[in-house]
């Protein structure tokens, strides 16, 4: 039956194609697809998210650097939800204030918490930002071999058929290759795209991590002065 | 991610219908309609080696030509067929009936013409050859009771007369009653009358007779041969018995030394070559001798020895004794004296390691 099927097969369209192959193959083309939408997925998702974490880092450091109130600040951002740099200098200030609340005696114990506050926001941040990344990477170097493993069953099975109809006939034989060359070509255009966006989606990640380590330095030096400046008030109050 | 994990389904959904519409069915090769040359492999001997035969035969071992029917009167005819004259135009087939009723025209003139007897002679050789035709030869069958008549009553009128009656076309004979073509007449009537057969051998000694009064190269039969449009001109003379089998037109001079001739000049060779058994590496070696003989088998020039296979040793030792076995056994005999043209230069192999 097989070998009828496909020595009638004249018209090769990519529909007739993907019904004429088999189970296993279509199996292999139905995940390719599968992983290409979520691939694109992926895409359109980082590509908008990376451009509102870029323009909301952007418009931080120009509140920052305006000249306005540490204190104003905090008190406008930590009303709402935050990302990035906002979310790093709203935790940095929480233990702050409720350090100097509590009367915090030692300020190089100050320094260390509001360090790794900051740090542990940073890692938040960063995951973030990287989440999903390492899918696509997966589909980038597994697709092919997904296509080519449906390639290689479908000329299994086409020859099979071959050996079946007796004939080695190049319209008998043209088919049903072709027809599983179709899984290679799908898994081709699901890794092609994920690998390329991997590269640059990582890259960009990184470079907004670069950028948000650069503020929380910054960030901490400026906590750190302060901290020598009320300590050397409260000196010479003491005194 | 929900919402882009939708426009990512939408934006599949629209490539793979675009593609499925698009990419469909990809255009089919254009095949360019080749047509086949028929190659016929036309082998040299068919020209350079041609056996006289006939082209239309089956072929056959040995090439001959259609069987001929009559004896030759010709020494050393070169062409065959049924001519009396050795002619090289190809027999052409016989004269269709059409001209066989013009043949009766001429008649008309003979009679027109007052000359007397040596222009009708003359006459008689150029168109000899007519066949005296069916309807010819019945008005010459009527006539016979006139015959009788004639010897006695010269003027013809008294018979002409009659025949109309009988024969219309005698018609014409009345109107040239007058003129005194009806003397000689007599004479060949009366001797030919019932059989056309008797009247061309009497045609042909007249012609003979003709031919040899005049004793020169110019050969009347040739040209009457030439210019006869009645009978099949072309044709030889040479006679062949055997059965017709595929050849060409002429035996061209193309022939080769047949294995049996080949094998008995190797032989004499052999007889006088005296191999050294046990020798080392002999078994390899080849000889390869060129010689040019002349026609009474004697070597011209010295021989061509070459050797390959084996060790160097060998190889000079079997050229030495396949040349001193060359010089001694010259003159060479038993060669055939018409192949002269194949063994005038030959070439001999030799396997020693089958001569010890």
């Amino acid at each position: 039956m097989e070998q009828v099927g496909l020595a009638a097969t004249s018209d090769v369209t990519l529909w007739s194609l993907f019904m004429e192959a088999g189970f296993v193959v279509k199996l292999v083309m139905l995940g390719l697809i599968a992983a290409s939408v979520w691939t694109w997925g992926i895409v359109v998702d980082k590509t908008l998210n990376y451009g509102r974490v870029r323009r909301q880092l952007d418009n931080f450091e120009q509140v920052f650097w305006s000249g306005q109130s540490l204190e104003e600040l905090y008190r406008t951002l930590s009303d709402r939800q935050t990302a990035g740099m906002g979310a790093i200098f709203v935790s940095a200030m929480r233990e702050w204030k409720k350090s100097f609340e509590r009367g915090a005696r030692s300020p190089i114990g100050l320094q260390m918490r509001i360090d790794r506050a900051m740090d542990v926001t940073l890692a938040r941040e960063s995951e973030t930002l990287e989440a999903r990344l390492g899918s696509l990477a997966t589909i980038g170097s597994a697709a092919p071999f997904i296509g080519l493993f449906g390639t290689v069953v479908g000329i299994m099975t086409s020859f099979q058929a071959i050996a079946g109809s007796k004939s080695t006939n190049l319209a008998v034989v043209a088919p049903g290759i072709a027809e599983a060359l179709l899984a290679t070509a799908i898994g081709l255009l699901a890794a092609i795209p994920a690998v390329i966006a991997y590269n640059k989606f990582s890259a960009d990640a990184g470079k907004l991590t670069a950028r948000m380590e650069a503020f929380a330095d910054e960030f901490s030096a400026i906590l750190s002065r302060q901290i020598d400046e009320k300590l050397q008030s409260s000196r010479q109050a003491a005194q | 991610m929900k919402g882009s994990l939708a426009t990512s389904a939408v934006l599949h959904a629209l490539v793979l219908t675009w593609a499925l519409v698009s990419l469909g069915s990809p255009a089919d090769f254009e095949v360019a309609d080749v047509e086949a040359l028929p190659v016929d492999i036309v082998p040299i001997e068919s020209i350079t080696q041609i056996q006289q035969g006939d082209k239309k035969a089956p072929a056959k071992e040995k090439a001959s030509p259609v069987p001929t029917k009559k004896p030759t009167p010709v020494e050393n005819a070169e062409n065959i067929g049924d001519n009396d004259v050795d002619l090289k135009t190809p027999p052409t087939p016989n004269t269709k009936p059409v001209q066989n009723e013009s043949a009766a025209a001429p008649e008309k003139t003979e009679k027109a013409l007052p000359t007397p007897d040596p222009v009708k002679e003359e006459i008689q050789k150029v168109e000899e050859p007519e066949p005296a035709s069916e309807p010819a030869t019945e008005v010459a069958a009527l006539p016979e009771p006139k015959q009788e008549v004639k010897p006695e009553t010269k003027p013809e009128p008294a018979p002409a007369e009659e025949q109309p009656a009988e024969n219309p076309e005698a018609e014409a004979l009345p109107d040239k009653v007058p003129t005194p073509m009806a003397k000689p007449k007599v004479e060949k009537p009366a001797q030919t009358a019932k059989t056309p057969e008797r009247k061309k051998e009497e045609a042909k000694k007249e012609q003979k007779k003709a031919s040899s009064a005049k004793e020169s190269d110019f050969n009347a039969d040739e040209i009457a041969a030439l210019l006869n449009k009645q009978e099949s001109s072309g044709g030889g003379a040479k006679r062949s018995t055997e059965e017709a089998a595929l050849g060409g037109k002429k035996t061209t001079s193309g022939n080769t030394l047949s294995q049996s001739e080949m094998d008995a000049l190797r032989g004499q060779i052999q007889n006088n070559w005296s191999i050294i058994p046990g020798m080392a590496d002999a078994a390899d070696v080849r000889i390869k001798v060129t010689m040019r003989l002349d026609p009474n088998g004697e070597l011209i020039g010295e021989p061509e020895v070459e050797a390959t296979g084996g060790s160097d040793a060998a190889r000079r030792a079997l050229m030495g004794g396949a040349r001193r076995a060359i010089l001694k056994s010259a003159p060479f005999k038993g060669l055939p004296a018409d192949k002269y043209d194949s063994w005038s230069e030959v070439v001999v192999n030799f396997d020693p390691s089958s001569m010890l």
